[in-house]
C-alpha cells in the first residue's frame, strides 16, 4: 500500500494543500529493505560556517536527524526556507557517496508542489558532492516555482558537502 | 497522514481535474509584500488572482479631509515573466475645512478644497462624494528575477482612465533578496504623466517618485518593514516646472497563507514644500492636494481559477 503510494509521489497529481510523509516512509522509498539507526552528529560553529559558504543556505543545518544502515548508506534530513513556511526533504546517499535519491517529507506552500514531482527529483539522483549541484546548470529550474526549486537545490548541495566532511569517514 | 497516497484511489481523469483545480487555486505569486512598492513576485503563467486594495488619506492642514481609493484588481499569468491586470477603481472623499492657504481660503481662516474636491463645491461648506473613478490596466515585465540573479529588473506600465484624472504610469521595478530570501529590498522609479479632472477642470501634471523599501520574513508566514517615497510633482504633462515635493515613510505587514494574504501599510508625510505657482497646496511645511499628512493601505489577495 505504502510503495503504492509512493509510486503515486512521481504522478502529476500532486496538486494538495499539503505534503507529508515521514523519515520511515522515506527509508523505505530509498532504500527498501534496509534497517536504518539515528547517527546525530554535532555541527560546530566551523563546520556550520563552512556549509553556509559552500551551499549559500543561511538557515543553520541540524545534524540530529541523520540515519545510517548497515550497509553504510545514508538518509539525511534537513530544512530549508520556503516561500513561507520550511520545506523539510530527505536526501539518500549511498555507500558509495551518491545520491540515491530525494523525497519531500513536508511543503506547505502556496504553489511549487512541483518540487515533489519524480521528474524534477530524478535530477539529482547519481550526483556526487563533486556534482555542481546548483539551479539552471545541472538542476533545472520549474518556472513558477523558482524559489522552493533554487532553496532544495542549494540544501541538496549543502548535505553532499556536509556528507563528503563529516560522513564519509564513518564508512 | 501520508496525504499523497490519497491520490491512489482517483480515477486519472479525476486526478487530472484536481491537479488543474487545485495547482490553480493554490498558484499565489504576485503577493504585495509591500504597501505601496511594487516587486518581482508575479503571478506564475496561467494563475488568476484577485486583488483588493483600499486606500485611505487622512489629514490635512486643518479640518477634516479623508480620501478612500478602492482598486479592484484581477492578475493574470501571462507567461511565468510578464503579468497582466485590470482594474476597477472607487473613491470616496470627505472634506471640511482642510484648507488654510491664503491663496485658496482668501480672507477665511480655512476652507473646503484638496483632491476630489471639484471647484464648484462652496469652499465653506463640507464635502463628500462617493462614486465609481474608472478603470486601470497593468502589465509588468520581469526581465531578470531576483531568487536567481542577484538584481531582479523588471518594467510596470499602467493606464487608467477615470473621474478624477487620466494617467499613465511608467515604473522601472528592482529587487535584491538576501538572506535565503527572507529579505527583500525593493526600489520603483516611478514616472506618470496625468490628466487631473477632479477640479472640473483638465489640468496637466506628471511625476517623478522614487520608492524604497525593506521586507523581512520574520516569521513563518509573516514579513515587516519599512518603505519611504521620496515625490516630486510637476504643472505639465512632461516633467517641467516643478510644483511639489515631500517625504513620506512608514512601516508594512504582511501576512501569507497557502490560499489568501494581506498587507497592512501605513506612510507618513515627512515634510514637504511647493514651489513656482503650487505653493496653494502647500501649508504648514507640507504638502496636500492629494496627500495627506498621513496614508494608511491594506490590500488582500485571493487566488482562484
Amino acid at each position: 500500500m505504502f510503495l503504492a503510494g509512493a509510486s503515486a509521489i512521481s504522478s502529476p497529481c500532486l496538486a494538495h494543500a499539503r505534503i507529508y510523509i515521514s523519515v520511515e516512509q522515506a527509508q523505505k522509498i530509498l532504500f527498501p529493505g534496509s534497517q536504518f539507526t539515528l547517527q546525530p552528529i554535532l555541527i560546530d560553529q566551523a563546520l556550520q560556517a563552512s556549509l553556509k559558504k559552500v551551499s549559500g543556505v543561511h538557515y543553520p543545518f541540524r545534524g540530529e536527524h541523520i540515519w545510517r544502515d548497515q550497509a553504510g548508506n545514508f538518509l539525511v534530513i534537513d530544512e530549508v526556507v520556503g516561500k513561507h513556511e520550511m520545506i523539510r526533504y530527505a536526501v539518500g546517499i549511498t555507500a558509495t557517496g551518491t545520491i540515491q535519491g530525494i523525497e519531500i517529507l513536508e511543503y506547505r506552500e502556496s504553489y511549487g508542489y512541483e518540487v515533489a514531482e519524480q521528474q524534477w527529483r530524478q535530477q539529482f539522483v547519481g550526483k556526487t558532492a563533486h556534482d555542481p549541484l546548483k539551479l539552471n546548470r545541472d538542476i533545472q529550474n520549474i518556472s513558477g516555482a523558482t524559489l522552493s526549486s533554487k532553496h532544495i537545490t542549494d540544501g541538496v548541495k549543502r548535505v553532499m558537502y556536509f556528507y563528503q566532511v563529516a560522513l564519509k569517514g564513518a564508512n | 497522514m501520508v496525504v499523497r497516497n490519497q491520490l491512489n484511489a482517483l480515477h486519472p481523469r479525476k486526478c487530472l481535474f484536481m491537479g488543474l483545480l487545485v495547482l490553480s487555486s493554490l498558484a499565489n505569486a504576485g503577493e504585495g509584500l509591500f504597501g505601496w512598492i511594487y516587486t518581482l513576485d508575479l503571478q506564475p503563467k496561467g494563475s488568476l488572482e484577485f486583488e483588493q486594495r483600499l486606500q485611505l488619506t487622512t489629514g490635512q492642514a486643518n479640518g477634516k479631509y479623508d480620501f478612500w481609493y478602492s482598486r479592484s484588481e484581477l492578475e493574470y499569468g501571462l507567461t511565468d515573466d510578464i503579468q497582466v491586470a485590470a482594474y476597477l477603481n472607487a473613491y470616496s472623499v470627505n472634506a471640511a475645512q482642510n484648507y488654510i492657504n491664503p491663496e485658496v481660503c482668501g480672507d477665511a481662516v480655512s476652507c473646503t478644497s484638496g483632491y476630489g474636491v471639484p471647484d464648484s463645491a462652496n469652499e465653506f461648506d463640507g464635502y463628500g462624494k462617493t462614486g465609481l473613478d474608472g478603470g486601470s490596466l497593468e502589465g509588468i515585465w520581469r526581465i531578470t528575477n531576483p531568487v536567481t540573479e542577484p538584481i531582479g529588473i523588471g518594467i510596470y506600465l499602467e493606464p487608467t482612465l477615470g473621474k478624477l484624472k487620466n494617467a499613465f504610469e511608467s515604473r522601472l521595478l528592482a529587487q535584491a533578496n538576501f538572506i535565503d530570501d527572507r529579505l527583500i529590498l525593493a526600489g520603483n522609479l516611478v514616472l506618470e504623466n496625468e490628466q487631473l479632472k477632479s477640479t472640473g477642470e483638465t489640468i496637466p501634471e506628471s511625476l517623478i517618485d522614487i520608492l524604497l523599501g525593506a521586507s523581512y520574513r520574520f516569521a513563518p508566514k509573516w514579513s515587516g518593514g519599512i518603505e519611504y517615497r521620496y515625490h516630486t510633482d510637476y504643472n505639465s504633462y512632461f516633467w517641467q516646472n516643478q510644483v511639489q515635493t515631500a517625504n513620506f515613510i512608514g512601516p508594512n505587514l504582511h501576512y501569507a497563507d497557502k490560499n489568501w494574504w494581506a498587507t497592512l501599510a501605513w506612510r507618513y508625510q515627512l515634510d514637504g514644500q511647493c514651489m513656482g505657482e503650487g505653493t496653494a497646496e502647500c501649508s504648514g511645511g507640507n504638502v496636500w492636494d492629494s496627500h495627506g499628512k498621513n496614508e494608511i493601505i491594506a490590500k488582500i489577495g485571493f487566488p482562484f481559477s
